[in-house]
């Protein structure tokens, strides 16, 4: 049985636990917490969910761990499913953490790739030293087996929309205790933003900007990514961006899934502000841009053509899927 | 008649109250200098009394020479002029009185003239000289100078005193230029008394009290020596004998591991001549005025540092002087008083952070005083005892410690700008002649590795077997020690050096003039003496001696800009310059702020790591040197003036018209390599 | 705190047993783990990561951990007592954090330890943390070496706990009885009220780790550090290490190689912008 808390990393684990369920023989079955979700439900079936259960109720209004971590423990314990699987979103990884240690079994955290071993157990490979190097996990014999997978690496499967799962709804007590805390508020953060520092997408404008208002193309591009958008000391000495923006060795250290630079050379001290973030593409149009060494991909050509271009490229294909 | 003087004429046996009152004035003098040498006694001990011989040559081409006082024209002139004038008076005053007491009277005749006519000559030279110097204080006002009342007092007071001198002279010609024609020698109390003074012994009055008013006023100069400016008299020869003989260097802190405290927050922590040094200033400015920092509008001013801490020092030595003073027995246990806190209170955070230690203020202090060490100091107190730094500082420490280098950039990585090029480590071979120590920049920021790979390529050309140290190279530390953190300093020197001597290392060669003052100047102190040089120094004798050959000529105007630390605290000025002048068509222009006035570029002080936020940009204004020089490239042989210059350009967006490069870079493509 | 002020602190704690005490016994789990920027390899059989010539340093999160606790502590005084699961060399990152301030330190060092995974860590961890009294836990959110996040939450369900992870701000209210926390999430943060003891782990943007003064780097030396074997915390070898773990790493690869640069190639700068987005989502998976 497999559970997934957040929407499109579901369908990916979905997907991938398709292929395990099948080869294990065992049912594949998703786990839905929250407090009105039963309608989202079916449609977990045209990913390859057989069954869902559903725990609902006011306490799953909004998560918490001790509400949350007793729903689905209490749920494990009746239906003892071999392998449990999470989407490695804030929560997921945080319910996973709990679950594994109520259980007492082995959970394997952020994994790229998951699959079964001759035995039918469940083998992983994660990253590890932030991504330096990759290591394959194995697990003790106690089930369930648990991991959780990164969002957005497993990849969608095709989608049969003309399968529908069975939803179970489950009946789950949860009291104050269970819980332990209250939740008094939510704060929204820099307008709906995230700070630079776990943004996973940031796009970043330099000296090459040329002005404070140009950066609204990076703004647009920056949001149809779900990202944010950030400067280089350049940009900032100019006063085009505010010093929280700056990305550097003396403003901000950020390490996001993509990092795209227009117009920025790459000085040293930028490097040493995003050298790791995961994929780093460069807009400049100067090619000896020490930029383009430290780029996956580089672009040598008129940022300001390039990024509205690609922001419109973007936006097609978001829409596509 | 014959031409001579009588002493204490129409005076008397009164006139031996001379002696008596000038007695008294002496003891005051004496008395008041005790007291201030007990006061500057409670700084911690410095040794400075090495190298006599060239301490004592030091005062006479400064004092007696007034070598560095001349640099600036007009005040140099102007006070030359009251130096030697009234240095004159007092010999003539001393001559006057063996003359007499010898019993020899030999001031008589053509001797006497000469003597009273120099003696002339000199008090006039007083006068235009504070005449020159009253104008360029109250009408020209500098910003150079501010203005207090001492400052009037003293030039009222020397007036006075040579103005009377000259009525008394007057009035004594006055009463016997009838019977001695001679005195016209004596031109300018000639010129006095024929015209303002009745002739003959109407003037008899006259000359009796101007003569007590000039011996009263003598008597409150001597007096007031050391309450009043005048104290830079004697501790101008002080601070000049007791200058830093070797300023390269910061001094280390001894026993790090036994001390309780690190650094200076308190007037008591620095040392005795430290505190001399705060008397010694006489706020002439110039500190002031060749300081990048003070020159674009951040909140430093060298001649404040040392002022206000002098202020300090005054509130605090009050106490300590009244007890002195009221006969009892000298407090044996320091003040209980807190006094003022440096960091912070005395001198704000943001003035401390903002010296880029150039040592321009060392460098035009005509009396040896140095502003930025104890700057450095008290960075150290803020770094060691309460990590007090901007956060950019604290991101540099981490990356040195963890990574042996400021970037942060993993230590692994080091070598790799050598990996193509088929450079030997130490590791892989020993027995070269050079270590080429690389540093940071070299090794880690694009920009530099190719003035690395310039300086190997050249280094082989001319046949000079080298190696490096690859990953076994670490940071050397500058920039830990100018930013305070003198604890992280020592470890990596000691690293370093046990690295090297490991490896039986004789001559270094260096392209970072930071890195070179580092391991010539400070290793010493840690047990690392090594035959340090700067690729300049090695390359302009390799160009002279044909073996390397720029043969390719390159047709560009440049202009040359001197690295604080190769230049000011090292004297290398002509080896860069000898290079380039053997380069084929290249043509050289001078800035003129260069040389020992060169204008830093901002980045030394550890000051490259930080942001500059206050005032305007100090790579900029260097920059608009450039620009003013006319010349299209500015050539440096440093890596932060490579940085920060190339950064000017960009950020004034004038990668047109002007570029920075690196003198290695311009000799390699020179000699085709 | 001098010790005077410290005893009247005490003092203060003892009289009254209605009021709830000021001074917090605080404790801050800590891991030292290679620098971010060492080069990390696997050895040749690729079954375990060679450290040699590897920079160790405290974990990053677990630096914000130990600052928050020394800031709770200069608020309301008591102690913070550093808990650290690692091999010798683990020493030098808990002198770090007693040169930061803390006061005392509990070293759990036994070969029977080592190699294990999130859950024996979190065991091992809570059977010596029971026998300690605390008011407050801080722990990193998670460590940078195996990047797991789990040990804090682990942790308190073991010893009974609430765990709050990801913790951006952090405050007492309540006289000390509570916890007002603001816990990062997609898109904002939650603010928890939570009842203490309870266990927060740290991310960052919580506070700005201090320099160690030097003066804090000789005290550190003389500070109380207790080491602590397998036999003192009365478990047996098949519950730690890597005889108890519940998930082990066969073996260890390098990334995907990154394709050094490629510079995308086009007519226009829209056919570029087009290459570089299909590169993006499908390549590289980013978008």
């Amino acid at each position: 049985m497999k559970d997934g808390a957040v929407k499109k990393v579901a369908y990916e684990i979905l997907g991938a636990a398709k292929k395990m369920a099948e080869q294990k023989g065992e049912p594949l079955c998703a786990v839905m917490i929250g407090k009105d979700v039963e309608g989202l439900a079916p449609g977990l079936g045209a990913y390859g969910a057989e069954k869902v259960y559903v725990i609902q109720g006011d306490s799953f209004a909004r998560y918490t761990t001790g509400a949350f971590t007793k729903a689905l423990c209490d749920l494990v314990k009746q239906e003892q499913p071999s392998i449990l699987l999470f989407g490695a979103s804030i929560n997921g990884k945080d319910l996973s953490a709990r679950a594994s240690g109520r259980l007492g079994v082995g959970l394997a955290t952020d994994c790229t790739e998951i699959g079964l071993d001759e035995a039918g157990n469940l083998k992983v490979k994660r990253p590890m030293f932030a991504g330096k190097v990759y290591a394959e996990v194995v697990f003790s014999d106690r089930k369930p087996q648990m991991a959780s997978v990164r969002p957005n690496v497993l990849g969608l499967p095709e989608a049969d929309e003309s399968r529908k799962a069975e939803v179970v709804k489950v009946d789950v007590q949860v009291g104050p205790d269970d819980i332990g805390l209250e939740v008094v508020d939510f704060v929204e953060v820099g307008g709906g933003k995230i700070d630079l520092t776990e943004a996973e997408i940031i796009v970043s404008g330099g000296r090459g900007m040329k002005g404070a208002e140009n950066f609204k193309i990076l703004e647009e591009l920056a949001e149809v990514l779900g990202g944010v958008v950030g400067a280089s000391r350049a940009a900032v000495d100019a006063g085009w961006r505010p010093q929280s923006d700056q990305v550097g060795q003396s403003g901000k250290v950020v390490s996001p899934n993509l990092y795209i630079a227009c117009g920025i050379s790459g000085a040293i001290q930028h490097l040493a502000g995003m050298g790791t973030s995961k994929v780093i593409v460069a807009i400049n149009k100067d090619p000896e841009a020490p930029i383009f060494k430290k780029a996956d991909y580089g672009v040598v050509d008129d940022l300001f053509k390039v990024v509205p271009a690609l922001t419109e490229e973007v936006r097609k294909l978001k829409a596509q899927s | 008649m014959e031409a001579t003087r009588e002493l204490f004429w129409n005076i008397g046996r009164q006139g031996l109250l001379t002696y008596l009152i000038m007695g008294i004035a002496v003891l005051i003098l004496a008395y008041s200098l005790y007291e201030r040498v007990s006061l500057w006694r409670r700084g911690q001990a410095e040794d400075r009394w090495d190298r006599v011989g060239e301490r004592i040559k030091g005062v006479v081409v400064n004092i007696i020479g007034h070598w560095r006082v001349l640099r600036e024209a007009y005040p140099g002139f102007m006070h030359l002029l009251i130096f030697w004038g009234f240095l004159l008076l007092l010999i003539g005053a001393a001559l006057d009185a063996f003359d007499h007491y010898s019993g020899l009277h030999f001031l008589k005749g053509t001797a006497y003239l000469t003597f009273s006519f120099f003696l002339d000559l000199a008090g006039l030279a007083v006068i235009v000289g504070l005449l020159l110097a009253l104008w360029r204080r109250y009408v020209t006002r500098p910003r150079a100078l501010d203005n207090r009342p001492e400052d009037l007092f003293v030039l009222l007071l020397l007036l006075a005193l040579v103005v009377t001198g000259f009525l008394v002279e007057g009035a004594r010609i006055a009463v016997q230029a009838p019977r001695a024609p001679w005195e016209r020698w004596s031109f300018f109390g000639w010129a006095l008394g024929t015209s303002l003074f009745p002739q003959g012994q109407g003037s008899l009055l006259w000359h009796k009290v101007f003569w007590w008013i000039h011996l009263s006023l003598s008597f409150l100069f001597v007096a007031v020596i050391v309450q009043s400016k005048l104290l830079h008299i004697l501790t101008a020869i002080l601070s000049t004998f007791f200058r830093n003989l070797k300023p390269q260097a910061i001094k280390p802190i001894e026993d790090m591991e036994e001390a309780e405290t690190f650094g200076v927050n308190r007037v008591e922590e620095l040392s005795w001549v430290d505190l001399m040094q705060l008397d010694a200033c006489t706020r002439c400015g110039r500190c002031q005025e060749n300081c990048p920092a003070y020159l674009t509008d951040k909140p430093l001013n060298p001649k404040m540092v040392i002022q206000g801490i002098r202020e300090v020092f005054q509130e605090q030595s009050k106490g300590l002087l009244q007890r002195m003073r009221s006969w009892g027995v000298e407090e044996q246990q320091p003040s209980t008083e807190e006094g003022k806190a440096l960091a912070g209170e005395l001198i704000e955070e943001d003035a401390i952070w903002s010296c880029t230690t150039c040592g321009a203020c060392i460098e035009q202090c005509p009396v040896f005083v140095e502003p930025f060490p104890k700057l450095i100091e008290i960075r150290r107190y803020l770094a060691l005892m309460e990590s007090r730094f901007p956060s950019e500082v604290q991101v540099a420490f981490r990356n040195m410690e963890n990574n042996s280098n400021p970037w942060g950039i993993g230590m692994h990585t080091r070598a790799d700008w050598a990996k193509e090029l088929g450079i030997k480590t130490l590791a892989e071979d020993r027995e070269v002649e050079y270590l080429f120590y690389v540093g940071c920049a070299g090794s880690f920021d694009d920009l530099n590795k190719k003035v690395a790979e310039a300086v190997a390529k050249l280094l082989e050309a001319a046949g000079v077997s080298f190696g490096i140290l690859g990953v076994e190279e670490g940071c050397c530390g500058d920039s830990a020690r100018r930013l305070g953190n003198e604890y992280l300093f020592q470890i990596i020197a000691q690293q370093n050096i046990e690295t090297m001597k490991g490896y039986g290392v004789r001559k270094i060669v260096t392209m970072c003039p930071h890195c070179y003052n580092t391991l010539k100047n400070e290793y010493p102190q840690f047990g690392g003496d090594f035959e340090v040089y700067h690729y300049t120094e090695l390359f302009s004798s390799l160009v002279a001696q044909g073996r390397l050959r720029p043969s390719k000529p390159l047709d560009i105007e440049v202009t040359y800009h001197d690295s604080c630390y190769l230049g000011r605290y090292n004297g290398l000025y002509e080896e860069p310059r000898g290079i380039l002048r053997a380069l084929l068509g290249v043509k050289l222009v001078e800035m003129p702020r260069s040389r020992s006035r060169s204008f830093c570029c901002g980045g030394g002080g550890g000051r490259f790591w930080m942001e500059e936020h206050l005032g305007t940009r100090i790579n900029h204004a260097r920059f608009e040197d450039v620009q003013r020089a006319g010349a299209r490239m500015v050539v440096t042989s440093c890596p932060f003036c490579l940085t920060m210059m190339s950064d000017a350009i960009k950020e004034k967006g004038m990668e047109e018209k002007h570029e920075a490069r690196d003198l290695a870079q311009v000799l390699r493509e020179a000699v085709g390599v | 705190m001098t010790g005077h002020h410290r005893c009247a602190k005490k003092a203060l704690r003892y009289n009254s047993q209605s009021l709830r005490r000021e001074e917090m016994d605080i404790l801050v789990c800590l891991k030292q783990v290679p620098d971010t920027e060492a080069d990390i390899r696997p050895t040749s059989d690729m079954t375990a990561i060679d450290y040699t010539g590897v920079k160790f340093i405290v974990n990053v999160y677990d630096e914000y951990a130990v600052e928050e606790a020394l800031r709770v502590r200069e608020k309301v005084g008591g102690k913070v007592t550093i808990v650290s699961l690692g091999p010798d060399r683990a020493v030098e990152a808990i002198r770090t954090a007693l040169a930061m301030g803390a006061d005392e330190a509990v070293h759990l060092n036994d070969p029977a330890l080592l190699d294990g995974d999130a859950y024996t860590t979190a065991r091992a961890l809570a059977k010596a943390i029971e026998g300690m009294s605390y008011d407050l836990i801080f722990c990193g959110k998670q460590a940078i070496d195996d990047d797991l996040a789990q040990v804090g939450s682990i942790l308190g369900e073991l010893l009974g706990l609430q765990t709050v992870t990801g913790i951006m701000k952090f405050e007492l209210v309540d006289d000390g009885k509570k916890a007002r926390v603001h816990r990062q999430v997609e898109g904002g943060m939650d603010v928890l009220e939570v009842p203490l003891p309870a266990i927060f782990t740290a991310t960052k943007g919580l506070n700005e780790p201090r320099y160690p003064s030097l003066p804090g780097i000789m005290k550190a030396k003389k500070k109380p550090l207790k080491t602590v074997s397998l036999g003192d915390l009365g478990l047996s070898e098949e519950e730690v290490g890597a005889k108890g773990a519940l998930t082990k790493v066969v073996r260890y690869s390098l990334p995907p190689m990154r394709q050094a640069g490629t510079i995308i190639e086009g007519e226009t700068p829209e056919e570029k912008a087009s290459k570089l987005a299909k590169a993006l989502r499908e390549e590289v998976k980013v978008i």
